[in-house]
């Protein structure tokens, strides 16, 4: 395959024609060329000339489309929020920030087939009567950047973009907003804060962004994803896309059902990692067999994440979840979130996960609502203690109950990243906890039962002790330094300002590199990756 | 009228006012603990502090739909048949997580801390903490970082709710805070080249409620619960900002804005926020002089007012500055002296200190470029009597002239206030009496120096720029010797009793047509507008007609 | 004022962003981006510039900037910036171990660059390229299935002269 190329050895389910994915492999799918060569704007041009967006709104809003960045809104539900004489301008994002781990479905879309979600894009526009469509596109995926780039292009030298779109009265300008790194971004008043320039802190709600959103105007959020399923719903029907997937549950009259073709991303300990294409609902063991080809040298599963690292995990024994929007729910994982499925195998040691996604989320958590900011901090805090051996077992209770507090579920922050956060401990205590404990009695012979609070494991900074970590504070302290170090000696070189303007001592102090760790407990690398930060 | 529920109780409210929880519960005496919340600045609903369960009361059936999540008070709006439950278990676990976390990092330094006693983490956390802690110890640590002229920040205290960032872009309009990194990696800092120097930035302390920014010159000078705050009245400028003045043993160590809605909403400009030390500088006036050929006696003050009562009676023509530092009854009192000496005395206003533009901000405060606070009040008191506000050049003109036989010169002023030149034509009169704070050329070639009090020693009542009327009284004692004005026109006027300023503004509420909305209602602690009262009462009047 | 750091031609091309969005304030990432390419990195001063040009303090520009972690202030990176992916797919894949194998071969810490100014050597949270884990990205090429070997061959090919563009 060329660089950056499909996941060899694609197969599908059997029966299934896939859709979302039936352009990518083709030669130079990419193109313009391509896309129309096989039908592609063909659905634009109808939609165009037939259809009032109001009819658009309507067939989408029957198909039942759910969003596929994670929470599983309905698409239709979503535009009919906004208002219905808005003298505008109303804004269409288009969501491509995809950050979760165990997901790169819009990163296949984006590099293989760009002109499906731009087509996808148009149309929603044209629902919506947005005028001006921002794809924030996150950094990390140059290639997609410079197709979609190219797509736009061509787009608007072939009439499908621009003024009077394919002589319709109907204008859409579409610009490309590259991210910077920040998983926050993805969420959906995080990235229209991104796109304003601002750090992408999420908004608080209500406002929601249909009624407020970019640049204080009516907006649409929508995935990659969800757009691409918008081209096939208006081309083949509503009817069509309610044929495929998992209809509500009976008597539930507030589910709308998880219809429509989904692309299924594989990784891990897996064979046949991959992007794949199925109807909505297929089990976890039918992704791991039939698209995966198995776990890696025969081995057992032995957990695994089916909706993205923020959904949590599943056991062994729950394999037979259904991932539709309900069944990940009922197997006790926040949701189906994107169908990024990870898989780990007998022999990856549960501490890691956990310590892997508190990083995660440490890392990511955007620091503006206390519970979530400390809260994932101390988490990852306590995690990384016990994977160096120095565990309690009472920091898995303190484990469990900021994963049962944190999040917009209990109410206790703005967005849903800390229940991203709070999902993977929660289910790996409740289906790892023995394999938890033995590990911390096991390393942790005279230490385990200890109830009182123990020495932090990292220096006195609160620095990180991870060296990748260290080496991102010493670049964050660098550049405070800078500004300390200027106004320090700014406020000594003016007699005038007050002496104890500066503390010398304790503005270098913690600035240096990280000191070992106090009272003779310095860092002794756990079993594993850490070694330490000197 | 619309009711909402706060833990029980019913809160009747307007129907055209918009509350958030906090302050609906806060008008039933509910506290609900809140920091990133602040009724001047805008909503982030980031701190999480204030999280309450909410409801609806369905007005037919009287049922209560609960919602199943916590939501920040701060952030939702009071309507009718809103139920707010501040006191249930879940709000309690709630309250205690985000104490619990806000104290991870925080190094814990109440000691040495100079918010102590008035921080919120700490009464927060004494009134919803956790009672033991639960996470990992750490080594004490305590950064400094220099924000500006005035400001440090304390970096390892910061609980990074944003209002000192979100004051200096929403209300100063100046936007040199800033928050660095992300997540916990959060901190605060400006650029070096561009440091919080804004003439608002002493709000920030205010705003902070932890010991993270601190203002350097209140910084380890003294414990707050020693402090004793007054309401006060900013003399700087002709906004006239509330304020309170906190002193220990007569002593004024720190000035804050109290809140006025209709002057300077929570606000001071740093000018007012430092304008004490001039109370305490050693080269005031204490000693009341009389010149004796070409050196100065002490007056002993016993004598002082019967000598002062002799000397103008039988001076001839009168002249009095009344300056626009003098309260409206002080101002009124000694019009009342000098005119009934000489029914013609010449009352002028004195020098009105105008330096520069006014300065406005974009969250409406402003700065105005006349530094005086009671111009307004005083020209009403000169109008009454001479039924036009002559300015201070005729006084002078009038001495420089010959006409008039005694000069009294009330002043009041920090700075420079009148050049040599001024001063000598001033003192052709025969008898020329200057009270006043400092030294100036006038007191130089007066025959009477009499020490005055400053604005936190007085009691009395200014209108600002726009007839905007506060009263206050006084908060520290001057220093031994000063003659305080009300006290001293009361004495000359050889009124029995003690001066009392309420009394004087009734009694020159029922004179003076521009303050007679005063006589009619108790003046509330942020004062009232004339203006309104007097629009109001000629509109009325016009419709009578 | 000193020199000015942004060239016309920067200037420029940040001012045809303009028309893209209604607020000045929403060019901002758009510009760092730009001066990024342009400078390897984005000093202080060209934060104050970018300010100036966008009608925005110098704070704000400064605020939004640190909030990403993606753009440099010290010192420009090196000529390739490769970042090695330690998100859970990564690093269930040994990803982790490669990372350390990168930073042993490099003499360099994440976040550091080489010497000689030819390769900065970053962390990333998941590139979005679990199909092909353990995976990294240089400059704009992901290097894919990593393998000590791979990586070995990778530097190789940088040593001997190439850009690291071509996998």
């Amino acid at each position: 395959m060329g660089q950056g190329g499909f996941s060899e050895g694609v197969t599908h389910v059997p029966q299934y024609e896939p859709v979302l994915l039936a352009n990518v492999g083709k030669p130079e799918s990419h193109t313009l060329a391509a896309y129309q060569a096989s039908g592609g704007y063909t659905t634009l041009r109808r939609v165009l000339r037939e259809m009032a967006p109001a009819a658009v709104l309507n067939e989408v809003r029957r198909s039942n489309l759910r969003g596929r960045g994670g929470a599983g809104f309905p698409t239709g539900l979503k535009w009919s929020f906004l208002p219905a004489d808005h003298p505008g301008p109303i804004y269409l994002c288009v969501n491509a920030d995809e950050s979760e781990p165990g997901t790169f479905s819009n990163r296949v879309l984006l590099e293989h087939d760009p002109h499906q979600v731009l087509e996808g894009t148009i149309l929603s526009a044209y629902a919506t009567r947005a005028r001006v469509a921002y794809i924030y596109l996150r950094y990390e995926y140059p290639l997609a950047m410079e197709r979609v780039q190219r797509a736009i292009d061509e787009c608007y030298a072939a009439g499908l973009l621009g003024q009077n779109i394919l002589g319709t009265p109907f204008s859409l300008d579409v610009y490309i907003h590259r991210g910077a790194g920040a998983y926050i971004c993805g969420e959906e008043t995080g990235l229209i804060e991104s796109i304003e320039g601002r750090r992408a802190w999420p908004r608080i709600k209500p406002p929601f962004p249909a009624v407020e959103g970019l640049f204080r105007k009516p907006t649409v959020v929508n995935n990659v994803e969800t757009l691409a399923c918008v081209v096939h719903i208006l081309q083949r029907g509503a009817d069509w896309f309610r044929s495929i997937g998992v209809p509500p549950a009976p008597g539930d009259l507030g589910d709308p059902g998880s219809f429509g073709p989904k692309l299924y991303c594989l990784s891990g300990h897996i064979n046949r990692p991959g992007c794949y294409e199925g109807p909505l609902g297929l089990t976890v063991r039918q992704v791991i067999e039939e698209f995966g080809g198995g776990v890696r040298h025969g081995r057992k599963v032995k957990a695994v994440v089916p909706g993205g690292l923020s959904t949590g995990v599943l056991g062994p024994d729950q394999l037979d979840t259904p991932l539709d929007f309900n069944g990940p729910v009922r197997a006790g994982c926040l949701g189906l979130g994107t169908a990024g499925v990870i898989v780990l195998d007998e022999t990856y040691p549960i501490v890691e996960f956990l310590y892997n996604s508190c990083r995660f989320f440490a890392h990511e958590s955007c620091g503006q609502c206390t519970p979530c900011r400390e809260g994932t901090r101390w988490a990852l805090d306590m995690v990384r203690r016990i994977r160096a051996g120095r565990g309690r077992l009472r920091d898995l209770d303190l484990l469990a109950e900021i994963g049962n507090s944190i999040g917009i579920i209990p109410g206790t922050t703005i967005c849903g990243l800390a229940d991203g956060a709070a999902w993977p401990i929660k289910t790996v205590l409740t289906h790892f906890r023995d394999e938890l404990e033995a590990y911390i009695r096991s390393t942790n012979p005279t230490g385990y039962a200890v109830s009182e609070p123990v020495p932090a494991l990292d220096g006195p900074d609160g620095g990180p002790a991870t060296p990748e970590a260290a080496g991102r504070k010493a670049a964050v302290c660098a550049q405070t330094d800078v500004l300390r170090a200027e106004m320090t000696s700014a406020a000594l070189a003016s007699p005038a300002k007050e002496a104890q303007a500066s503390h010398p001592s304790t503005a270098v102090a913690q600035n240096g590199p990280a000191p070992p760790a106090s009272s003779g407990l310095a860092a002794s690398p756990a079993p594993g990756r850490e070694t330490s930060g000197g | 009228m619309p009711i909402a529920y706060i833990d029980g109780q019913p809160l009747e409210f307007r129907s055209d006012e918009r509350l958030n929880g906090i302050e609906a519960a806060r008008r039933l005496g509910i506290e609900i603990p809140h920091y990133c919340w602040h009724p001047g600045l805008s909503v982030v609903g980031s701190c999480r502090m204030c999280l309450v369960e909410t409801g609806m009361r369905d007005p037919q059936t009287g049922k209560v739909a609960m919602l199943p999540k916590l939501v920040p008070a701060c952030n939702t709006p009071v309507r009718d048949g809103t139920v707010i439950i501040t006191q249930s278990e879940k709000v309690a676990r709630a309250r205690a997580m985000v104490e619990e976390d806000l104290l991870l990092r925080h190094p814990i330094d109440c000691p040495i801390c100079d918010k102590a006693g008035e921080c919120l983490l700490q009464d927060f956390h004494f009134r919803y903490g956790q009672k033991e802690r639960r996470a990992d110890l750490r080594p004490f640590t305590s950064r400094r970082r220099d924000l500006g002229d005035h400001i440090t920040l304390f970096v390892d205290r910061c609980i990074l709710c944003s209002r000192c960032v979100r004051f200096v872009r929403e209300v100063a309009g100046t936007s040199e805070l800033l928050l660095v990194n992300r997540g916990t990696h959060q901190e605060i800092a400006v650029l070096p080249e561009f440091p919080l120097n804004n003439k608002l930035s002493g709000n920030v302390v205010d705003l902070c409620p932890v010991g993270a920014l601190g203002d350097k010159r209140f910084l380890y000078q003294q414990r707050v619960w020693y402090l004793k705050p007054h309401p006060g009245i900013c003399t700087r400028c002709a906004t006239g900002c509330s304020t309170w003045i906190e002193e220990n043993q007569d002593r004024v160590y720190r000035i804050r804005p109290r809140e006025n809605l209709a002057v300077n909403r929570w606000w001071i400009c740093n000018d007012g926020r430092y304008d004490y030390p001039h109370l305490h500088d050693p080269r005031r006036l204490v000693q009341a002089l009389r010149r004796e050929g070409g050196s100065w006696q002490e007056v002993n003050s016993g004598g002082l007012v019967g000598e002062l009562g002799e000397r103008f009676r039988h001076c001839g023509r009168i002249g009095v500055a009344l300056s626009p530092f003098l309260a409206v009854e002080e101002a009124y009192l000694l019009a009342q002296w000098a005119r009934g000496l000489d029914p013609e005395a010449l009352l002028v206003l004195g020098p009105v200190p105008v330096v520069g533009q006014d300065e406005r901000f974009p969250g409406g405060f402003v700065i105005s470029a006349e530094k005086c606070p009671n111009r307004r009040g005083v020209e009403e008191v000169i109008a009454h009597s001479m039924h036009r506000v002559p300015a201070f050049e005729e006084a002078v003109q009038a001495a420089e002239q010959g006409q008039l036989g005694g000069v009294w010169v009330s002043g009041g002023y920090r700075h420079e206030w009148i050049d040599a030149g001024t001063a000598e034509r001033l003192a052709r009169a025969p008898l020329v009496v200057v009270h006043d704070l400092f030294p100036s050329p006038l007191s130089e070639r007066a025959t009477f120096v009499l020490p005055g009090a400053a604005f936190a020693e007085r009691d009395g009542t200014y209108v600002n720029r726009n007839d905007h009327l506060q009263s206050v009284r006084w908060a520290i004692r001057p220093p031994a010797g000063v003659l305080i004005e009300g006290r001293l026109f009361w004495e000359l006027l050889g009124r029995p009793g003690l001066y009392q300023a309420e009394a004087v503004l009734r009694e020159l509420a029922g004179q003076i047509a521009y303050f007679r909305p005063v006589g009619q209602r108790p003046i509330p602690e942020t004062g009232f507008n004339l203006k309104v009262y007097l629009l109001a009462e000629a509109g009325q009047g016009c419709q009578q007609v | 004022m000193s020199q000015r750091l942004l060239r016309p031609e920067v200037i420029e091309r940040i001012r045809g962003y303009f028309p893209r969005y209604p607020t000045r304030r929403a060019v901002v990432l758009p510009a760092l981006h730009i001066v990024n390419e342009e400078l390897g990195y984005v000093p202080p001063q060209a934060v104050i510039e970018i300010a100036e040009l966008l009608g925005l303090a110098p704070a704000e520009v400064q605020d939004t900037l640190s909030f990403y972690g993606f753009f440099k202030q010290d010192a420009p990176a090196g000529t390739v910036r490769v970042w090695v992916c330690r998100s859970l797919s990564c690093a269930a894949c040994g990803g982790e171990e490669l990372l350390e194998y990168l930073c042993q071969r490099l003499g360099i810490r994440p976040g550091q660059t080489t010497p000689d100014g030819r390769i900065t050597l970053e962390y990333a949270e998941c590139l979005g390229a679990c199909d092909f884990a353990p995976a990294a990205l240089a400059g704009r090429v992901l290097l894919k299935n990593l393998t000590k070997e791979k990586i070995d061959q990778w530097l190789q090919s940088l040593a001997a002269g190439g850009n690291g563009q071509t996998p």
